[in-house]
């Protein structure tokens, strides 16, 4: 897929809306492939500087300082799990689930300067590979601070709220 | 459990599947034995509930089960802390859903009988009809419960004994040891909980949770790139050359001593003192310059108090029995009270690193309890749980043995055995 607009005449909120609405679910459509597919580098690479990947243990409305989280990564955590990944022995994703996820009900929320927010839906298929080969279904809710950087996007945060977040959930040693 | 059941788990012999060096993985598959465990471990034992700081307002409740059997921990108008079927007595629908929540009192949604926040039915709607006397319908609870330190336990047929017994010398020396971390000697355990389902069986986890032999292996990926915590010299060194232990300290009660091995104070913290000076004063001022400075390098217990509490360094686990191949440990950060808000954060963010389903150490040990079952659950075969038999030594009660030995396995099997014993 590539990218249909072009990003580097301006700021994102001076884009004709359907062509930042093009550029921003051709990202959510990428890194969506990128993590179905355990690419890690790779979607590292999507991320800004600053990194805030959280994913809450219900709906995403508490002081994450005071309420613990599933996930709740700064640059120097994410990098941690990405590297823990890449070592290949990794047991949890050793080998890697297959996954397929679909993304849709994509909304831009706001779109500010060079900074776009926005909210999708996604389904979820992993194949657990690695001890009991059980199909398991994910649901949630996405947004995302995606960022101009050099001509593209890029995402500065992304919180998922799973539908099942305030319950005991099965291994989440992949790519949310 | 229907009479069927209870049958079996009141004839079950499983005598011959425990040896002094090997057991048999049956115990993990089967559901007959499964059945024996909730009535004769958890209806006829202690186990652990909740903590008192849970539920710090009157009506506040959290959502338990003791074996199987939903309950709720509550605080009532007194100010005490109970255990309540979260079952109408009427005709049993589950008073509360939800993980925890507030309420003045417990109305049931079907026909709206209402309860005290310790239990008594105070109201039936359209009472003229009503046959048994109120006193009769309270909702119930277990015969026993009772706590140590805020850590809330039952017994629910009431004929255990005393928590004091049970717990032991032991047991209560590893909570004290958690709780004397807060320099007003209190838990808060605020941050609520992560639960990871794991399709194994509950014993794997009460083992793993305590098991020093495979962090080396196991957490490999870890260690390479998280290299410097305070595991390297504890228990990644070499089996020559670390010095931390595990020990057996009877009823169950398991414990890996890791901080015999560590090479500087605080290192469970991840924080020199300077950083933590605050912390440091408090404690010294509260428990006496000696037992500050033990605690200082200790840090929190890596036990299991036996049958369903782990007691988790930085983090407290309950060990939640679905069924003989499903399991959910559930965890919490071991917050403490009467410290900074910045040093329970720091706790939090530690225990988010470990633990839970998405932590960079508990899926791994999921993932090998759920092979663990996949191996057993045909034929299935013995486990050797020898390591170490000839080098463990008797220190007063307790067996202590090198930190990679299975002298903790086989004294939470011995245990087992004798209380599963028909
Ligand atoms: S079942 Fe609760 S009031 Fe009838
Ligand atoms: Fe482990």
């Amino acid at each position: 897929m590539s990218s249909v607009a072009d990003l580097t005449a301006g700021p994102l909120d001076t884009l004709d809306p359907p062509a930042l609405d093009a550029a921003v679910a051709a990202f959510l459509y990428r890194e969506a492939r990128l993590a179905d597919e355990s690419r890690y580098e790779e979607w590292l690479a999507l991320w800004t500087d600053d990194v805030h990947y959280w994913v809450p243990s219900g709906t995403a409305d508490y002081d994450r300082d005071r309420r613990i989280s599933f996930i709740n990564d700064n640059r120097n955590r994410l990098t941690t799990r990405i590297r823990q990944l890449q070592t290949g022995v990794r047991y949890a994703q050793t080998p890697a689930s297959t996954m397929r996820r679909v993304v849709s009900n994509i909304e831009l929320l706001a779109v500010t300067g060079d900074e776009v927010e926005v909210g999708s839906n996604f389904v979820l298929y992993e194949l657990s590979l690695q001890a009991t080969n059980e199909l398991r279904i994910w649901a949630g809710r996405s947004t995302h601070l995606l960022r101009r950087r050099e001509g593209q996007l890029a995402m500065a945060s992304k919180v998922v709220e799973l539908v099942n977040a305030s319950q005991p959930l099965p291994n989440l040693a992949f790519l949310l | 459990m229907n009479p069927g059941l209870r049958a079996v788990a009141a004839s079950l012999d499983i005598s011959d599947r425990i040896t002094p060096e090997k057991v048999h993985g049956s115990l993990y598959t089967d559901p007959e034995v499964f059945e024996a465990e909730l009535h004769r471990i958890f209806h006829l034992g202690w186990s652990f509930v909740g903590h008192e700081s849970e539920v710090p307002g009157v009506g506040d409740w959290v959502s338990r089960r003791i074996g199987r059997d939903p309950v709720l921990l509550v605080r009532t108008r007194e100010g005490e802390v109970t255990v309540l079927a979260n079952r109408c007595s009427h005709r049993g629908v589950q008073l509360c859903a939800g993980n925890s929540g507030t309420t003045g009192s417990f109305s049931c949604m079907f026909h709206g009988w209402t309860y005290s926040l310790a239990g008594e039915l105070r109201g039936v709607p359209q009472p003229v009809g009503q046959h048994t006397d109120a006193a009769a319908l309270s909702l119930s609870r277990p015969g026993g419960v009772d706590s140590y330190r805020g850590f809330v336990f039952a017994n629910p047929s009431g004929t255990a004994g005393s928590l004091h017994d049970h717990l032991g010398t032991g047991g209560r020396e590893l909570i004290d040891w958690a709780a004397d971390l807060s320099p007003v000697g209190e838990l808060d355990l605020s941050a609520g909980w992560l639960g990871q389902r794991s399709p194994s069986n509950w014993k794997m986890w009460a083992e793993s949770d305590n098991d020093g032999y495979h962090l080396g292996r196991l957490h490999a990926s870890l260690w390479r790139v998280a290299p410097g915590t305070q595991y390297e010299s504890a228990v990644l060194a070499g089996e020559e050359r670390v010095v931390s232990t595990c020990r057996d300290r009877g009823n169950g009660h398991i414990e890996l001593e890791f901080w015999k091995g560590y090479d500087k104070e605080l290192a469970w913290l991840g924080a020199g003192r300077e950083k933590v000076a605050d912390y440091v004063d408090a404690l010294v001022a509260a428990r006496g310059l000696e037992r500050a400075e033990e605690l200082l390098w200790r840090g929190p217990p890596h036990a299991l108090i036996f049958p369903n509490l782990f007691l988790g360094e930085m983090n407290l686990a309950i060990i939640e029995p679905v069924s003989a191949g499903e399991t959910v440990h559930h965890h919490t950060p071991l917050l403490l009270a009467g410290v900074s808000p910045a040093f329970n954060t720091r706790i939090l963010r530690q225990s988010e690193a470990a633990m839970g389903p998405a932590g960079f150490l508990l899926p791994d040990d999921a993932t090998a309890s759920e092979r663990m079952q996949v191996a057993f659950s045909g034929t299935g075969g013995w486990m050797d749980l020898s390591r170490g038999l000839g080098r463990e030594v008797l220190e007063g009660t307790d067996r202590v043995g090198h930190v990679s030995d299975e002298t903790v396995n086989r004294g939470f099997w011995r245990h087992y055995g004798a209380v599963m014993a028909p």
